[in-house]
């Protein structure tokens, strides 16, 4: 975990002092899933805001307002319905971040954007974990390494996340002298498995992959059974996922746990700060979960045909012989 | 008498004793003048045929100087022999007596001759055959089959006279079988000698044992009592004919009195049965019981047989005979009461026999003895014991004899034979007999003491060799049976083991060294503190095996070197199954050296055999041992077992390997009832070899008591990690070993980044403690294992060795692990 990140405040409440006496927490936090449902790992959070916020001694007020504009959004803020906010998904640019800063009402993120060093936030290290999925790959060998990303509209939305994990990829093989085939793909499985075929078409000799999107996964791993690549025997996954996804697909999925519980508690822990304390510098937590080794990565079999990958680099390099298989 | 017989032949129709004798008149000038019937019949001329001839015609030979005496020479009265020739022309040699008739002037008449048929001997010796029989000292009789009437010698009727035969209609069937089948036969019985006592009433019945001669089928009612005193008799019936018409007319008997031999076929035949009957087993209470039933009834009454406590303890007795008052457990006793109500110590129970006691008196001089109420010190003896004495009075025994056991040198204990009012006093007979059975129960009841002894060791040492109570682990619940050979093989050396790996792994063995006894138990010790030790450095299943391989490789030359006099001098031949199962990936690793493979009963119902490479016997060498690797599902129960539960019954594998499936799949509560119900359904009463069976029943660790992670060879991690094992610890509601656990992950995942390769791993796993383990694909094992004072390196792992509870290293197919234990707060 970061260095940044204080120790998490034990147990009870701090005292109250600001705020309108309500002793009310405002989420904001518009649905992901189609048809503007919240997803799992959406629910998890909320639920781990909850409980975080009762144990501080206050109540959770929902709002699914995802700009500034929204109605939601504004009563809240006019009518003071809350003593403070923390806010969900935010974008790049991101005016209901702007929008309270301008008021001076209290509130933390969930991820950084432009204004991470004004404000408190809890994020996870996406950068570094995919980085860290690249590395984990390169350790077993693989070379071809793919990187799955979220929906081509949530990345041109600006969604954090999103670019932040393509970055890590892309640092990564670069600092290993490998080429990045990084491809966007809908959160759906009919897409995980389209987004499968064009890897393969595009080299075929791809052995591995890293993925973003969880409700592609089954997908993939369906296009691979097609392909009659056995996971981890002939192809390795690893991904960023919440537990239960990673544990839902057979094998389970190798994955860096996205740590809904723990965020939404650091995330509570800001926000009392912010309360209790208005003067305090913002605090930064930045979470660095590790890889969970679970069932779909294992040491790389080069696909048969595909040149041999060299070993052992510490020898020179000698050049093949002509007509050898090996 | 040759003539008389050959007259008797001739004429078979002609009694020769006829009451006429042969005369006839011969006048002085030697012609016949008169002739008698008895004459006649003597030389078949009639009267008319012989008077007026001369005598001299009759005459066989003229020649014979013997027939001089027909001139009448002077002599007035004469006898001799003379040849005469009968009518038909054979020649008779007869005394003639000769007797001239005289006138008034004194002058021969004629003369009156007599043929003497040799009347007077045959009268004689008609009388002594008279004689013989009366005064017979041999019973004797004869039955007439018209009269239906009986003529007995004295001798046979003074036994009459006492109730026996003609009364009995046993014999008077034979005598009727005699009298109508024309042949001799023997009739055998036996006759309770009238005696005081009561319920002593004539009992006869055919004698059973082997003799010639039909018999009675003797019937078996005998209720008691077979030592009160009996005679024994035989009886010879032979038919008596008519010797001219060959018709029988009556039967004659001689009876013998065959008492001595009847009891000395008696003991002969109870010896015989010694034999076949004492000793059949190796069990030292069976072969004392053996001898009191066999004793009881026909020897004694009532019978004891006790032995020395040293004796059912196993021990050595000491050699020679037991001085002084001596403490006795009775093993067996027997009589003709159901339940032995004489007994006035129970089985089982010790008593204390004062020196004077004839059971302490023969075991002090080691020779058998006579005593009964005639004996003071037998009355001494009994008196000081009330239920001794109660029970003498009750039944009233009154004779008895003690016999040691003594087999070897070794004196064992003693065996008292009683006689109670019913029976006649022992003899010196019984005496020789009884120590003849107690010397042949000796020898049984020393068998089976030094068997029980060897036996006894060889158990213990097996017992001790084999696990008492399996360690505690959680990745597999076990049971297991270890049955020992029925008696006819002894001990074996087959062995079962459970050992915990690292990482809660568990090692599952079953071994079978070939052979029984000492031996076979001593090298079954050997390899399995062996496994135990090669299990411990964590070996791999095919790996351990080879090792395994070369301990007994080495095991045999050493044998052979060492003690080349000693029996057993055979190869080693052993087979061992050695299995590793990992509750977090639910795989089972499996070698096995030549041992006959597991079968698992998976969850959902099915049996299957596990395919193994069976592999080669352990110490043939050379050849390798090959891994298999399954995937269990949580809760799969595996068997393993020896040979013997497969072979016991019908010596095919494959149809034991069935039989053992259909057993392991039957539904039952528990892993206990599984193994007993296994056993039963395989194996028969008494198993001819032994057998081992160990069940498990597969656990599996769950994501929420496992965690892995992936690390990169980036120091820079060693952070993150600590940080991610203090929260899984958080998780996990650890937070109070969290300070120790992040300092070996830390510790122990900076020795990986620096000194290992890639791909490193750190796993978290909550079972009955946390283990923490950190893997890299290095084969470099740390042999730091311990740290010596001036060492730079492996501080760190001398602190991780000061913290936990329990670290060390193993090697897997893919680098090495490093591993640390702590025990959960609260444990």
């Amino acid at each position: 975990m970061g260095s940044e990140r204080g120790e998490p405040v034990a147990g009870v409440d701090a005292p109250v002092s600001g705020g309108g006496g309500a002793r009310m927490l405002g989420l904001l936090y518009p649905p992901a899933g189609r048809g503007r449902l919240y997803t799992e790992m959406q629910l998890a959070f909320i639920g781990g805001v909850a409980e975080a916020a009762t144990i501080h001694g206050y109540d959770l007020l929902l709002s699914p307002s995802d700009t500034e504009s929204d109605p939601s959004f504004r009563r809240i803020l006019a009518e003071r319905l809350v003593d403070g906010l923390i806010v969900m998904e935010i974008r790049r640019d991101d005016d209901r971040v702007d929008h309270l800063a301008k008021a001076g009402f209290p509130f933390v993120t969930i991820g950084r954007n432009r204004r991470a060093d004004e404000t408190s936030w809890v994020d996870l290290d996406f950068a570094g974990l995919a980085a860290g999925c690249v590395r984990h790959l390169a350790d077993l060998g693989h070379r071809r390494i793919a990187f799955v990303n979220r929906s081509e509209q949530l990345f041109h939305s600006g969604y954090g996340f999103a670019h932040l994990g393509l970055e890590g990829y892309t640092e990564a093989m670069a600092e290993l002298g490998l080429t990045t085939h990084a491809y966007l793909c809908d959160d759906a499985v009919v897409a995980g498995e389209k987004v499968l075929e064009r890897i393969l078409r595009d080299d075929p000799a791809t052995t591995s992959l890293v993925t973003m999107n969880e409700a592609a996964l089954e997908g993939l791993y369906r296009g691979l059974t097609r392909h009659g690549r056995a996971v981890p025997r002939d192809f390795s996954i690893v991904g960023v996922a919440a537990g239960h996804w990673a544990e839902q697909v057979t094998p389970q999925l190798t994955a860096a746990e996205i740590p809904a519980k723990e965020m939404s508690r650091i995330g509570v822990e800001l926000i009392v700060e912010r309360l209790t304390a208005p003067a305090s510098p913002p605090r930064h937590v930045l979470l660095k979960p590790l890889i969970s080794l679970r069932a779909s990565t294992g040491p790389c079999r080069p696909v048969p045909g595909s040149e041999p990958e060299p070993e052992v680099s510490e020898f020179p390099d000698i050049p093949d012989f002509p007509g050898s298989d090996f | 008498m040759t003539n008389r017989r050959a007259l008797s032949d001739q004429h078979p129709d002609r009694s020769a004793h006829s009451p006429e004798p042969a005369t006839a008149t011969v006048s002085p000038e030697g012609v016949v003048t008169g002739w008698s019937e008895g004459a006649r019949r003597l030389l078949g001329y009639h009267a008319s045929d012989v008077v007026g001839r001369t005598a001299a015609d009759l005459l066989a030979t003229v020649e014979l100087s013997d027939a001089i005496g027909y001139t009448l020479t002077g002599s007035r009265e004469w006898s001799g022999t003379a040849a005469l020739r009968h009518q038909d022309g054979h020649r008779l040699d007869l005394t003639l007596h000769c007797y001239p008739s005289l006138d008034r002037n004194d002058a021969v008449q004629e003369f009156l001759v007599t043929a003497a048929m040799d009347a007077p001997e045959a009268e004689h010796d008609q009388r002594m055959l008279e004689w013989a029989f009366t005064q017979s000292s041999v019973a004797m009789s004869t039955f007439s089959k018209g009269s239906r009437g009986w003529r007995l010698n004295p001798i046979a009727s003074e036994k009459a006279a006492t109730g026996e035969q003609r009364a009995d209609e046993g014999f008077l069937r034979h005598i009727d079988r005699v009298a109508q089948h024309a042949m001799p036969l023997r009739y055998e019985r036996r006759i309770p000698v009238p005696s005081t006592g009561p319920g002593t009433g004539p009992v006869a019945s055919a004698e059973s044992g082997p003799g010639t001669g039909p018999r009675e089928a003797g019937s078996e009612a005998r209720p008691r009592a077979r030592s009160s005193p009996q005679r024994a008799w035989i009886t010879e019936m032979w038919p008596v004919r008519d010797p001219v018409t060959g018709e029988v007319r009556g039967v004659a008997t001689a009876t013998f009195d065959s008492s001595e031999e009847h009891w000395a076929r008696q003991r002969l035949a109870l010896l015989n049965e010694a034999g076949a009957r004492i000793g059949t087993t190796l069990s030292v209470t069976r072969t004392a019981q053996e001898l009191a039933d066999l004793a009881v009834p026909r020897l004694a009454d009532f019978v004891s047989v006790d032995l020395l406590d040293s004796v059912l303890r196993g021990e050595e007795p000491v050699p020679g005979p037991v001085d002084a008052a001596v403490v006795l457990r009775r093993v067996a006793h027997q009589s003709g009461a159901e339940g032995v109500p004489e007994a006035s110590v129970d089985l089982g129970e010790a008593d204390t026999y004062p020196s004077f006691s004839p059971p302490a008196r023969c075991l002090a001089t080691g020779r058998p003895l006579l005593s009964g109420t005639d004996d003071p010190d037998f009355v001494r003896w009994i008196e000081q014991d009330e239920a001794r004495s109660a029970s003498v009075r009750g039944y009233g025994f009154h004779s008895i004899m003690a016999v040691p056991l003594r087999a070897r040198g070794i004196t064992l204990g003693v065996a008292v034979f009683v006689r109670n009012r019913s029976s006649a006093p022992f003899e010196r007979d019984d005496l020789i007999l009884a120590e003849e059975l107690a010397g042949r129960a000796a020898v049984g009841v020393d068998n089976a003491r030094r068997y029980t002894l060897e036996r006894g060791n060889a158990l213990t040492l097996q017992r001790s060799l084999l696990p008492r109570e399996l360690p505690k682990q959680a990745a597999v619940e076990v049971a297991y049976r270890y049955l020992p050979a029925g008696s006819s093989a002894g001990v074996g050396g087959d062995w079962f083991d459970v050992v915990p790996l690292s990482g809660t792994r568990v090692a599952l063995v079953v071994g079978d060294v070939v052979g029984h006894g000492i031996h076979a138990s001593a090298t079954m010790g050997r390899l399995r503190t062996a496994v135990r030790t090669l299990a411990d450095v964590d070996l791999p299943p095919d790996e351990l095996l080879t090792h395994l391989d070369d301990l007994v490789t080495h095991l045999t030359s050493d044998d052979n070197s060492q003690a080349q006099e000693e029996l057993y001098t055979g190869e080693v031949g052993a087979t061992c199954l050695y299995a590793v199962y990992d509750p977090v990936s639910r795989m089972c690793t499996l070698a096995s050296a030549g041992h006959p493979p597991p079968a698992v009963l998976l969850p959902d119902g099915r049996v299957t055999v596990i395919g193994l490479s069976p592999g080669p016997l352990l110490g043939v060498g050379g050849l390798p041992f090959e891994a298999t690797e399954i995937e269990l599902p949580e809760g799969s129960l595996l068997a393993f077992y020896t040979d013997g539960l497969l072979e016991a019954r019908d010596h095919d594998l494959g149809v034991g390997l069935d039989r053992l499936c259909e057993a392991l799949a039957s539904p039952v509560p528990s892993l206990d009832v599984t193994c007993d119900a296994m056993l039963k359904a395989l194996l028969p009463e008494t198993p001819d070899d032994d057998v081992a069976l160990l069940l498990a029943r597969t656990r599996a660790l769950h994501a929420d008591q496992v965690a892995a992670w992936a690390l990169p060879a980036d120091p820079a991690i060693v952070a993150d990690a600590r940080a991610q094992a203090s929260r899984q610890l958080t998780a996990w509601g650890l937070e109070e070993i969290a300070f120790v656990t992040e300092l070996v992950v830390s510790e122990l995942v900076t020795n990986a980044i620096r000194y290992g390769d890639v791909p490193i791993g750190l796993r978290l796993i909550r079972d009955r403690s946390l283990i923490c383990e950190v893997s890299d694909a290095s084969n470099t094992a740390p042999h730091l294992r311990r740290a010596r004072t001036y060492d730079e390196g492996g501080r760190g792992l001398h602190m991780v060795a000061q913290l936990t509870q329990g670290w060390g290293t193993r090697q897997t197919s893919r680098g090495k692990t490093i591993w640390a234990e702590q025990p959960l707060p609260g444990n």
